[in-house]
């Protein structure tokens, strides 16, 4: 392992005090951010699911962070990750702890900006500048990272983090279905077991990998029957949804687990009364996207669900969301090999991260879409990226051209890490809403 | 039946009263600091000079991005819904509304009865808006209303970069040092905008009848550079800044038959 003292490739050095400064202002403003989130998506569903409060509570950060604290001190490890490509079933199985550490801080990013120009996408700025205060808890308690080389910001975020943290980077091919994809991608996952073995001192055994594929197994069926309940009428908010889904990224996955299918249980209930939680023509919506981090990136689904026409989020392709859980590991011989080679599928072959290339255009996220847009009843969706994030700008063309074919609006929504131009962007959320609720007449 | 619609502009209120769908009055204020005013200020005047009682009004829909400060309104509209009203309205075969205004300009697809299927509307950015002429008269020290007729009489084209009202402004100070004319800079300047403007009409599809309305229709100057980039004709109403709130007061006719 190389020297920690080492001149930094790409960090300035800020005083401790200005990074003191900085962190109390932009931490209070966190809470805050946290707090009125919570806040509105309870207003917004007076009659919100009990189940949101364990949700709710879990979406503070101090409550995640003091756990992670407590099993470090017990001697376990924490591996960070940037994008879904990390093996969780690995980290899982070597007894260590996957948190994911993208940031959705904004003002976070403005710091970035000191670090790299700002056309580059402002969730990369804003991880880049969460480092340089310490800002992030799931970041600073992350004993290593796992890099995978999606996007060209996600490449070099991960060489930028290695300034404070050793940074594993994982390649992933960019054409999915070939053999010597699939070969290398399999080396790299095999490496990665190395890595997670060598920083955790655990072998990782196939006992234990079948339990680890087990408890995301599990995850899976829990995360389906909740997309699954948002199929008829609204039985829940958007909003409290994607919260739900997010929160797999820093929780304990066993106890994630088990409080959404408690979740999923109340909200079979409602259905059954036909409780629902706003009128049932309310238009339709699903995002797509660059990923929206809890807690400042909130403001697309805030929109959506507190405009006037009112719309409802029953669906996302967001790797912040739906995308994180919804393929399980398949397993057919639970030996050591193939529990590896069903991993090393499970991450490559259901991704529809806009990375990949095809010859028929990204086929998989496209038919991802078009199904969702079918049995999800979906009336219109919102293709929302910000400033830099060049794959998903410029798969929009076809995703538009694609949804132009079936009738279903598309709606290009640019933004920023920031929240100045909210106005600007619910004077065109609500147009969009409006379309959808008007093509009968305004 | 009366009704009434209000256009909260980023720089100008414009209020419309129709009777029976018939246009009968106009009026438009400054919006200034105090939008609200100017709200009751353009209506105040639309029903003075049709002798006419607030009360009279059945129903007041306003639009524009300040819209929920309207007095006296009874329902709201996007703009990009009030311009496919509008726009068909005005020319039945239109399909392709543009409205340039002062800070933004947008392109609405619109169907047979003037319902909106689509829209596009220019990134974060005023360079594609009527501000951005207002910002390069000032650098070439030109009237505002002189840009138009001035940059007809270009002889030949020249470029900037319109990709930013402060940037624009650079690219003009190199083009008054390279001692381009004035009707060059000023014909550059109106093909930059309507280059940012037709790609957004190109980005929904270039359908035909397309109609262009907002302030910024009135300028000779940036109707030609839109027409030439285009490659097609641009139908223009008679008072095309009135456009958004005549749309409004049309959804307010129907907002009133739907009750």
């Amino acid at each position: 392992m190389k020297s920690r003292n080492e001149e930094k490739k790409y960090m300035p050095e800020i005083s401790k005090k200005e990074i003191e400064e900085l962190r109390k202002t932009i931490e209070a403003t966190s809470r805050k951010i946290v707090a009125e989130n919570i806040e509105k998506m309870k207003k917004a569903d007076l009659n919100r699911p009990k189940g949101m409060k364990y949700f709710d509570e879990i979406a503070d950060f101090a409550t995640r962070e003091k756990e992670i604290r407590a099993s470090k001190k017990e001697g376990k490890k924490v591996i960070g990750y940037t994008c879904l490509f990390a093996p969780i079933e690995l980290i899982l199985a070597a007894d260590a702890i996957p948190v994911r550490v993208n940031s959705g801080w904004y003002d976070a990013s403005k710091l970035g900006d000191r670090v790299v120009p700002v056309e580059v996408c402002p969730m990369v700025r804003s991880t880049i500048g969460a480092k340089m205060i310490a800002l992030s808890p799931y970041l600073e308690l992350s004993d290593a990272l796992i890099s995978v080389l999606t996007c060209d910001g996600m490449t070099k975020l991960g060489e930028i983090l290695s300034d404070y943290k050793p940074v594993w980077a994982m390649t992933l091919p960019r054409v999915k279905d070939s053999e010597q994809s699939k070969r290398l991608w399999s080396e790299e996952i095999k490496s990665a077991k190395g890595q997670i073995e060598e920083l955790t001192g655990n072998k990782i055994k196939r006992k234990q990998l079948k339990s680890a594929i087990g408890l995301t197994q599990k995850a899976t069926k829990a995360f389906r029957r909740l997309q699954e309940l948002r199929k008829g009428n609204p039985v829940i908010m958007g909003r409290d949804a994607m919260l739900v889904n997010q929160t797999y990224m820093w929780d304990s996955i066993e106890r994630w687990t088990e409080k959404t299918e408690a979740l999923c249980d109340e909200l079979e209930k409602r259905a059954s009364k036909k409780n629902w939680v706003c009128p049932p023509d309310t238009p339709r919506v699903m995002v797509t996207g660059t990923p929206m981090i809890w807690p400042d990136n909130w403001k697309v689904p805030t929109l959506v669900e507190e405009a006037n026409p009112q719309g409802v989020l029953v669906a996302d392709e967001l790797c912040s969301g739906e995308r994180l859980l919804y393929d399980p590991v398949g397993v057919d011989e639970w030996s050591m090999s193939d529990m590896l080679t069903a991993i090393a599928e499970r991450y490559l072959m259901a991704s529809t991260c806009p990375c990949f290339t095809s010859e028929d255009g990204n086929e998989d996220r496209i038919n991802w879409m078009l199904n969702k847009i079918k049995e999800w009843k979906i009336q219109g969706v919102i293709y929302y990226v910000v400033r830099g994030c060049m794959l998903y700008a410029m798969e929009y063309t076809r995703v538009k051209k694609v949804l132009d074919g079936i009738g279903v609006p598309v709606y290009y929504l640019d933004t920023e890490y920031t929240r100045e131009d909210v106005g600007q962007m619910k004077t065109r959320v609500e147009a969009f809403l409006e379309m959808l609720s008007a093509r009968i007449d305004i | 039946m009366i009704t009434a619609g209000i256009d909260l502009g980023t720089q100008s209120v414009k209020a419309v009263i129709l009777k029976d769908n018939e246009l009968i009055s106009r009026g438009k204020a400054f919006s200034g600091f105090d939008p609200a005013k100017a709200a009751e200020e353009a209506l105040g005047e639309a029903l003075k000079e049709v002798k006419l009682a607030m009360s009279k009004l059945v129903h007041v829909t306003a639009t524009g991005p300040g819209m929920d400060m309207a007095p006296n309104s009874n329902s709201t509209v996007s703009m990009m819904g009030a311009d496919a009203k509008a726009g068909v309205y005005l020319f039945p075969n239109a399909r392709t509304i543009v409205d340039v205004g002062a800070e933004e300009a947008r392109a609405v697809k619109c169907d047979v009865n003037g319902i909106m299927m689509d829209f596009v509307v220019n990134e974060r950015c005023a360079a594609g808006a009527g501000a951005f002429i207002e910002a390069m008269a000032r650098a070439l020290e030109v009237k505002l209303e002189d840009m138009g007729p001035l940059s007809l009489k270009a002889e030949r084209a020249s470029s900037i970069n319109a990709s930013c009202v402060i940037f624009g402004e650079s690219d003009v100070v190199s083009l008054i040092h390279r001692q381009e004319s004035k009707p060059e800079i000023a014909r550059a300047i109106f093909d930059a905008m309507a280059d940012r403007v037709s790609s957004m009409v190109h980005r929904l599809g270039v359908n035909p009848d397309v109609v262009l309305v907002g302030g910024v229709a009135k300028d000779v100057g940036f109707v030609a550079s839109l027409k030439r980039k285009l490659g097609i004709d641009v139908l223009i109403p008679a008072y095309p800044e009135y456009a958004g709130a005549l749309g409004a007061a049309l959804v307010a006719v129907n907002r009133v038959r739907k009750a």
